[in-house]
Formats: structure tokens, C-alpha cells, sequence
């Protein structure tokens, strides 16, 4: 009933030791416990295809406790209370919970942290930073509402992101803080999302007195300069490939363009999905952040959430409509991705089995034997989303009210394993996750009423 | 007229007050014959107290003599005697002490009367003052109120009463020293002094060591009394005579705020403080102490580390003595992110002194900052925060050499599997501007690269990957060394084929020692144009050596019709 892909070791392994192929062994043994369902831990009834329910309930109980007061422990967490927000709140919503309870708060919460002169900090009177207001952005929207809304200062957010745009192209976190690609993808979620103009001030470092340059001047450039010759990204030019950089990349070129037309132009795309694919690893089926590191279930995300891009990016040019995109298909000359680039039944098998904290605390983890916490419980959920559902980057049959254009536009269905006879939904029905947005990873109705919401404020009043 | 609502039975007019002391009953007590202030009215046999509230309650009740009694048996209850002694003591007590509108309220005595009662007052040493009850403390005992640990201080022994009377007087003692501190401080700093005469003079004081230490003493004194007597706990910082002046922001949230934490004391005194330096842009000393003090409690707060940054460049600290400090942190501190920022900053900042002295500064340094990073890589070998810092290092003082070099190959003979050490390598070697060319995509030829560095790197990989074929690091550095060089992977195609024994030719011939070699393989194929054995490596890739990568295969499959 459990394939042995998933039982046994792989065919070809090295008799070498080195200290990371101990580490490799001890967690590939440790993992076929699970899988086998003899972990000693009390799972819960395995179905018939060896797989545990999802623990709903204690999940939802663990995210709501991590939004209540935290114990003086999580004092490290004081410059990311931010991420505490949307981490849960982003978890609960994928589980289906409603969160629009939590709207006033989220308000409230947000309101404390944010600048005069722009963003979003860790905490009050904290610097701005690129990833607590992306936090606090996406929150607000998760939480939705014109109140929450309108809690951002969207002139002062527009003045502070031309402050932290580089010459080179990308985004420093803060003012005087690194650069790196997570600033590249932060920034071009926050500028879509709130429809911030894209024009530069003069105070900005990246601006040039012709004012041909812009928010999203040498963007993709800048990302391109991070794939490495193993075909990953790395988080600044020059580093190792990881998997949470290869999804800031991607997640950023999406943004920036048709991922069909802009990921062949900036990156090599052969190189880089055989990267990714090697992220997944048998027996343990998740996926590991870079070569010869172990299986981690935040990488779900980071890694498995590359995958609807890179379709999209592989998806083939629409007969109909071939015109304008018919010479970028020219271009890419790849062919169209099967039914599925990696294997979504050991994802799920590795998220069901190894991935949940199955005592009364709940929650998700990187791997069996590690703690449950909300970030893990928000990249494992959303990885097993996104391997429960397909997306499909296609044109919109109707002009956007707010922008007057026919965008395309993300269309999403459950992945359902009826190619072929032999392919069985192997997770009960009732364990399907909400789909979110691949690239915002928030549900794709937040991203649209946000969206929506500024574009037609704008139409009454410039920013 | 007596004011309603009194619960107590009051005489009303004169002719109720007889005071005599001629008759008694048989219900009087004889107590009430002789209220003595040895001997209480309610007939108990009196006993030293024990405790403070016992004390308070016998005081109480020898302040009112026959109070017990008529509690207990109502005012008829009690002898002609007792009547007589509880409204005398009531009268007197009532006319000593009332005062304006109370005194209204009074029964006017005639002369007659006030003398019979003074008389009768003065005979039977009645008490001419009453203890009252306040309306927020029921009994006696409960003015005491609770101490620290929630405690009745009634329940204390006298002479821990006592004891703890000697401490208050000892902090306010302290608090006039501690003030006249300030106070002189203060003076000093608008250069005045005070003159026996308590005029302001001006003369410049300078207060000595010794005063400040005297003062941290005391100030620590003060603090542990506190602590001990009402549970009042005084952060370090007020404590300290060094940070008087400057006002805490205290971290105020929002009511309904979410995950707000709760801080230990220390934290968030330190960061009340350090809010308060922020906003006045102030760079000292004592604020980098301040932010020394806040990364040993979180070094991941990055906005301390920013801010730390700004004061070490405005006092122009030695670097290198940062630096020094820094390491130390970051021994503590394995995984945080923050850290190498900093001293990333650190070296920006400090670079133009290295490039403008002797080469050896520079070298030493670059020596001294291997050696660092040596040691803690041997902590972790992979930390990704550590390894984006060598490389910037490596760009910024140009260390593309022999030495990065030999530092990668001794990591990587510890462990062939380090990708970390192998893409470090990869940049070092193919990023030297003496040998490569500026902007060129990392997945990208370039032609600049010297036909022996590619020779040399390749031999390189492929003597790693006999020690280990399965290794994917070796694998994926060896492609990007053939990619570099512009070479056709036909050009290891003897080496791959060393991995891959019989394919195709049945379960028992067919033997994959690595299954990079085998994808390697297939590319090698398609190159030749052998397109069939491509495909061949490819299903067997998803059929039997990795089939955990099978839509992977698949897709690879697809790319050989594609001409891809």
C-alpha cells in the first residue's frame, strides 16, 4: 500500500561517511519511520494508502495561541512580531478559518509599528524593513477591509522604498541594512499589491535626473545576477543556491512580467529546474533547500511553491491568441511541463507523516524530532496546498474593472490524480487545503480585493 | 438633633447622663469598676501582643473602655456603672476631638453637667481620645495594609515590625543623599554651586569618581530596599547614575495588539532606554554599551545592531577593535543574520584606511579575518550568513587566491559533500577579475577563463568524485567548470561512462553508481545526436535509479524532441 520509493532507501548510495552523510543517513531513517507509520509517536489511524489525517484542530488551536500574548521565551521574536501575524493568520486562512475577526487588531497591531516615514518595523519605534511590512501588508490583507486598509501610509511606503532602491537594481531591507533578493521580491509584492507608483524621487540613490529610471529599474537584472552555475538562487550574487531565494526570484519575475516571457529572458531555465528538482529527496519525499542539505518543511513552500511559476513559465503559448507572444515562445523553445514537475505524492507523504506535531501542542515542523512553530506551520500548509492544487497563468476573458486591462490571470483547480489508472488521491477529501495565490501566498480573492481597493483610490485621488 | 442614619444608640439630651459612680448591679463587671489601661473592658486577661495588628486592636480597645461590652450585650445590657463610664467616655472623647459642624452635632453640656462629667472622666482614668476605624481599613489591624508578598504587615512580629521601620527610614535617608546628587549634578552642569548661605554661585564642579561610585551604591541600596519593602523592582539603568537624565520609552501596545511578548524586565528597561537615545540621535560611549548590553539579551534585533553601527563610525572607534568584540558575539550567537551584516559595515567602513597603507595592513587583516572565519565555520560549516560574508570579503579586499583556494580544498577534504565550500570555490576561481569577465551570468561561458584553470578545476572534481559518485556537489561543479570553459560535456564522456555499466541491457547488467552521471550521460547523448541512448538514460532515471524525479525525467524526455 506505501510504494517502496517511500519504504526503502535509494538504489545508489556511497559508502563514503562524511558528516553530512551521516546527517543525510540518520534523518533518511529516521523519516522512513514515519512514513511507515511506526514512529512510536501516537499518530493518528493511517488511511488505506498509509497516510494520517491532517490534525485540523490542534493546528488551528497552535496558530490562534500564536497570535495571544507570547511567553518571555519568544523575546528573540521582538523584531519579528510582524511575521508572527501573517505567518498565522496566513496558516488559518489556508486550513479555511475565517480571520476577519482579527481584523481590528491586525489594524491596531500594524498601526504601532508603522514610520512616519514609511513602512512597517519588527515592533514600535523599530527601523522599517522590507520583511515585516511585507508581513504587515500581506496580513492586512488576509485580514481585508477598507479599515485595514487604510492603516498604510502609502505616500511615506512610496518615499521609503525609492529610499532603499540600489543603483545595481535591487532592494536594501532597511536603510543601511543588507541587500539581498528577499528585498527584490518583498518590494515588488508591496508595490502590485498597493499599487504604488513607480516613478523614483530625486532623494532615492537609484534616481537619475533623465527620470528614466524607476522602482523597477534593473529588478530582474538584479535577480538574474543571483543563479549560481548550479542553476539555484542564491540570496545576494556570488553565494550558495537556496531554496527560499529560488522562490524569491521567481516569485519577483512573476511580478514583474509574464513568467512565460521574463524567466527564460533572465534566468536559464534547464539549469535551474533541475535545481529545483533536486530538492526532493527519497525515501523522505520533502524537499531539502540546497544540495546535500537535509529535508526541511518550510521548503514546501520555498521549493514547491517554484513549481506553479516554472509551469507557468513552461506552459504552452495559447493557439488562439498567439500574436503577441508568439516570438517569446519563439524565444523558449522548452517544452511544456508534464503533468507534474516533482512528486506530489511524497510531498504530501512527507508533510502528513513527518511534518505534524501530533501532541496536544499541534502545529507543523521542519522534521521529525524538531519543534513545532507558526513560521513551519505556515510553509508546510501552504506547500501542501499548492501540491493539492494546479495553476494555470491564463488569459482573462474579461477586462479588470480597475485597470481597463485583460490581465491574465491565476486560475486554480485541485490536482486530481486521474491521468492515469494507477494514480490514486492518496490524502482523504476532507484534507484539502484552500489554494492561495502563488505568488502572493495569500487566497487570491485577498490579493484581488487589496489590489482593487487601491486602484480604484487612486482613480479618485493620486497618491 | 442627632443626625440619622447613625447606627450607634446615642443619649439623647442631658437628663439620660448620670454619672455615678455610687450604684452597680449585678451583671457589672469588674472590669467596668476599674477600666484601667492594664485591664481591658471586656474582661479578657490582657497579654502582651505579639503581633502589630494585636498591639493596634488592644490600643483600639483601651481607647474605648466599654465599647466590647455594649457591643456584646447591647446598652441595657450593661450596669448603671458601665452606662455611666461608656457615655462619659463617649462625651469626652466626642468633645476633645470634634471639630466645626461635628461640634454642632454635640449635646450641649450645662456647666453643671460638664463638671460631673470631667470628674467622672478624671475618676475612672477614662481614655479623653478614641481611636477611629478608617473607612477603607475595617478592623485595626487592616491600616497596616500587606506587604511585598501579599502578606498582612498586621500579622508581623513587633520587632520585624520594627525591623522593617528601620529599613523605610534608611531609604528615605538615602533618597535625600541621592537626591542632593542629582540636585548638585544638575547645578554643576549649568556650572553653579550652592554657598553655605544657600545662594547659587557659579563655579564649575566636577564631580569625582568617587561621588558617582558612592552614588551607584546607594542607588543600589536604594533599589534593594525598594525590592525588599514593597516589591518595587528598579531597572539597572535607573539605577545608574550614568543614564540620569535620560527619560525611558517605555514600549506602550496597543490594547488589542497581537503577539505581543512578555519582556523580562531587564529587556525591556534596556530597550525603553535605548528608544529614548534613538530619537535623540545620541552616539556615546555609554549608547554602545547600551547596545552591547540589548544584542546579549537578542542579537536578532536588527534595528539595535543598525543603530550600533551609526555610533561606532560617529566616535570613529578602532575597527579593528570592534571587530574584536563582534567575534566574540558571533561565537555566541552561531545562526544569527545581523551579525555579519554588521561586519559587513564594518569593513566598508574601514577599507579605505586598509587600501590606503603598506599591502601588509591589508593582508594581515584579510588574514585575520580568515582565521575568524575558519574557526566558526568549524562550528557550522554550511552557515549561509557566514558564507555571504567570505564572499563579500573576498570582492572587496580581492581575495581571489591561492590561499581562499587552499581554505575550500581543506573543507572540502573534510567533507566532499560541503556545497557551501564547493560554490565558494566555484566564485573564487570564476569570479577572479585577473581571469574572468565582468557581468557574465554564473550558468554562462566566458571565454576569458584560462584553458588550464578549467583543466584544473575539472581534474579537480573528478578526483572528488571517485571518493564519492553519488555526490551531487562534485557533479554540479564539475557541469559549471565544462559550462565555463565553453566545453561540450562529451568532454568527460570517458569519466561519466566509468559510473554507468550495462544500461539498457536487463535488471542483472545494469549497474548505475551515480545517477548524476547518468543524467550527465543522457546529456551527452542528445549532444552526440545519439538521441535514442538519451532517452534511454532519461526513462531509466524515472524508472529505477531516481524515480522520486520522474516528472522530471519526463520533462527532460520532452526536451529531446524539442531539440532542447
Amino acid at each position: 500500500m506505501i510504494p517502496d520509493l517511500f519504504t526503502e532507501l535509494p538504489p545508489v548510495r556511497d559508502a563514503l561517511v562524511t558528516e553530512t552523510s551521516k546527517q543525510q543517513d540518520k534523518t533518511a531513517d529516521l523519516c522512513l519511520s514515519y512514513l511507515a507509520g511506526d514512529s512510536g509517536e501516537q499518530l493518528l489511524e493511517y488511511n488505506e494508502h498509509g497516510v494520517p489525517r491532517l490534525r485540523r484542530d490542534s493546528h488551528v488551536r497552535f496558530l490562534h495561541k500564536s497570535l495571544g500574548p507570547l511567553p518571555a521565551g519568544f523575546m528573540a521574536a521582538d523584531a519579528s512580531r510582524p511575521w508572527f501575524l501573517y505567518w498565522a493568520l496566513s496558516a488559518l486562512v489556508i486550513l479555511g478559518e475565517d480571520v476577519s475577526h482579527y481584523r481590528e487588531a491586525v489594524a491596531e497591531t500594524a498601526r504601532a509599528m508603522q514610520n512616519d516615514s514609511g513602512g512597517f518595523g519588527g515592533g514600535g519605534r523599530q527601523l522599517s524593513h522590507l520583511a515585516t511590512t511585507y508581513a504587515i501588508v500581506l496580513s492586512i490583507a488576509l485580514v481585508g477591509d477598507e479599515d485595514a486598509y487604510e492603516v498604510i501610509d502609502r505616500k511615506a511606503m512610496w518615499r521609503w522604498l525609492c529610499s532603499l532602491k540600489q543603483t545595481d537594481g535591487g532592494f536594501q531591507l532597511g536603510l543601511g541594512g543588507e541587500e539581498d533578493i528577499r528585498g527584490a521580491y518583498c518590494a515588488a509584492v508591496i508595490i502590485t499589491l498597493l499599487n504604488i507608483p513607480l516613478e523614483l524621487t530625486p532623494e532615492s540613490p537609484a534616481w537619475k535626473e533623465d527620470g528614466s529610471a524607476t522602482l523597477f529599474t534593473g529588478l530582474a537584472g538584479y535577480v538574474r545576477r543571483c543563479q549560481t552555475f548550479e542553476g539555484g538562487i542564491s540570496g545576494q550574487p556570488d553565494v550558495e543556491a537556496h531554496g527560499a531565494y529560488a522562490f524569491c526570484a521567481l516569485g519577483c519575475l512573476a511580478l514583474l512580467d509574464h513568467p512565460r516571457r521574463i524567466i527564460p529572458r533572465y534566468l536559464n531555465v534547464p539549469r535551474l529546474v533541475s535545481w529545483m528538482s533536486s530538492r526532493q529527496y527519497a525515501p523522505e519525499g520533502g524537499f531539502s533547500g540546497r544540495t546535500n542539505k537535509l529535508v526541511d518543511g518550510c521548503y514546501s513552500h520555498w521549493v514547491g511553491g517554484c513549481f506553479p511559476l516554472i509551469e507557468a513559465c513552461l506552459s504552452p503559448v495559447d493557439e488562439d491568441k498567439k500574436g503577441g507572444t508568439a516570438a517569446a515562445a519563439a524565444a523558449s523553445k522548452l517544452p511544456p511541463a508534464p503533468e507534474s514537475l516533482f512528486s506530489r505524492e511524497g510531498l504530501i507523504r512527507y508533510i502528513l507523516c513527518c511534518c505534524q506535531d501530533t501532541s496536544k501542542r499541534g502545529g507543523l515542523r521542519d522534521k521529525p524530532g524538531k519543534l513545532s512553530d507558526a513560521y513551519h506551520s505556515c510553509y508546510v500548509l501552504s506547500g501542501l496546498s499548492s501540491a493539492q492544487h494546479q495553476w494555470e497563468l491564463a488569459p482573462s476573458e474579461e477586462t479588470s474593472p480597475a485597470t481597463g486591462r485583460a490581465d491574465p490571470v491565476w486560475r486554480v483547480m485541485p490536482y486530481l490524480e486521474d491521468n492515469d489508472e494507477n494514480d490514486v488521491q492518496i490524502f482523504d477529501q476532507k484534507d484539502r487545503l484552500r489554494p492561495i495565490h502563488p505568488v502572493y501566498a495569500i487566497p487570491i480573492q485577498s490579493q484581488e480585493a487589496i489590489r482593487d481597493y487601491f486602484l480604484v483610490v487612486d482613480g479618485l485621488k493620486k497618491l | 438633633m442627632p443626625p440619622k442614619g447613625k447606627a450607634a444608640p446615642k443619649p439623647k439630651g442631658t437628663e439620660n447622663i448620670k454619672p455615678s459612680t455610687s450604684s452597680s448591679n449585678s451583671t457589672s463587671s469588674p472590669a467596668a469598676q476599674q477600666p484601667t489601661t492594664s485591664t481591658s473592658p471586656s474582661g479578657n486577661t490582657p497579654t502582651a501582643p505579639s503581633t502589630i495588628g494585636e498591639r493596634s486592636q488592644q490600643r483600639f480597645h483601651e481607647s474605648r473602655p466599654f465599647d466590647a461590652a455594649r457591643q456584646k450585650l447591647g446598652l441595657s445590657g450593661l450596669s448603671q456603672a458601665e452606662q455611666t463610664g461608656w457615655v462619659s467616655s463617649q462625651l469626652a472623647a466626642r468633645s476633645s476631638t470634634s471639630t466645626g459642624s461635628s461640634r454642632r452635632t454635640t449635646p450641649r453640656l450645662g456647666p453643671k453637667a460638664q463638671r460631673e462629667l470631667w470628674r467622672h472622666v478624671n475618676d475612672a482614668s477614662l481614655p479623653i481620645r478614641t481611636l477611629k476605624n478608617k473607612k477603607s481599613a475595617p478592623t485595626p489591624a487592616d491600616v497596616w495594609g500587606t506587604d511585598r508578598a501579599g502578606q498582612k504587615i498586621a500579622g508581623y512580629s513587633i520587632a520585624r515590625y520594627e525591623e522593617r521601620a528601620a529599613k523605610r527610614t534608611a531609604l528615605t535617608a538615602l533618597q535625600v543623599t541621592s537626591r542632593a546628587f542629582r540636585e548638585a549634578r544638575e547645578r554643576a552642569k549649568r556650572g553653579l554651586v550652592v554657598t553655605r548661605d544657600h545662594r547659587e554661585q557659579p563655579i564649575v564642579l566636577v564631580e569625582s569618581a568617587k561621588d558617582v561610585q558612592e552614588e551607584k551604591q546607594r542607588r543600589r541600596q536604594m533599589a534593594a530596599l525598594r525590592r525588599e519593602l514593597y516589591g518595587e523592582m528598579t531597572g539597572e539603568f535607573r539605577q545608574d547614575p550614568e543614564w540620569d537624565g535620560v527619560e525611558p520609552i517605555p514600549q506602550v501596545e496597543p490594547e488589542a495588539a497581537l503577539a505581543t511578548i512578555s519582556y523580562p524586565e531587564e529587556y525591556a528597561e534596556a530597550i525603553s532606554y535605548l528608544r529614548a537615545v534613538m530619537l535623540q540621535k545620541e552616539y556615546s560611549p555609554r549608547c554602545l554599551r547600551l547596545t552591547d548590553h540589548i544584542i546579549s539579551m537578542n542579537a536578532a534585533h536588527y534595528t539595535v545592531w543598525l543603530y550600533r553601527a551609526a555610533n561606532v563610525f560617529a566616535l570613529q572607534l578602532p575597527i579593528p577593535d570592534e571587530i574584536d568584540w563582534l567575534n566574540g558575539v558571533a561565537l555566541a550567537n552561531l545562526k544569527n543574520y545581523q551579525i555579519w551584516h554588521h561586519r559587513h559595515l564594518l569593513v566598508d567602513n574601514y577599507y579605505p584606511t586598509l587600501a590606503s597603507g603598506p599591502p601588509s595592513t591589508l593582508s594581515r587583516f584579510a588574514d585575520s579575518e580568515r582565521e575568524f572565519l575558519s574557526a566558526i565555520l568549524a562550528h557550522d560549516t554550511k552557515n549561509y550568513h557566514v558564507w555571504s560574508y567570505r564572499s563579500y570579503l573576498v570582492s572587496k579586499l580581492g581575495l581571489f587566491d591561492a590561499a581562499e583556494i587552499a581554505a575550500m580544498a581543506a573543507l572540502i577534504g573534510d567533507d566532499v559533500r560541503n556545497n557551501s565550500a564547493w560554490s565558494h570555490r566555484f566564485f573564487v576561481v570564476f569570479s577572479d577579475p585577473r581571469q574572468s569577465t565582468p557581468g557574465t551570468a554564473a550558468t554562462d561561458a566566458d571565454p576569458a577563463v584560462p584553458r588550464e584553470v578549467v583543466d584544473r578545476e575539472a581534474q579537480y572534481a573528478m578526483d572528488k568524485i571517485y571518493l564519492a559518485p553519488q555526490n551531487q556537489s562534485a557533479w554540479n561543479y564539475l557541469r559549471g567548470v565544462l559550462v565555463k570553459g565553453g566545453r561540450g560535456m562529451r568532454s568527460v564522456e570517458g569519466f561519466v561512462s566509468e559510473f554507468v555499466r550495462g544500461l539498457g541491457e536487463g535488471e542483472e547488467r545494469e549497474d548505475v553508481l551515480s545517477t548524476h552521471a547518468l543524467d550527465l550521460l543522457a546529456e551527452i547523448c542528445k549532444e552526440k545526436g545519439e538521441r535514442e541512448r538519451a532517452d534511454l538514460c532519461l526513462r531509466r532515471l524515472g524508472e529505477k535509479w531516481d524515480r522520486i524525479r520522474v516528472g522530471y525525467w519526463e520533462w527532460r524526455r520532452r526536451c529531446l524532441d524539442d531539440g532542447q
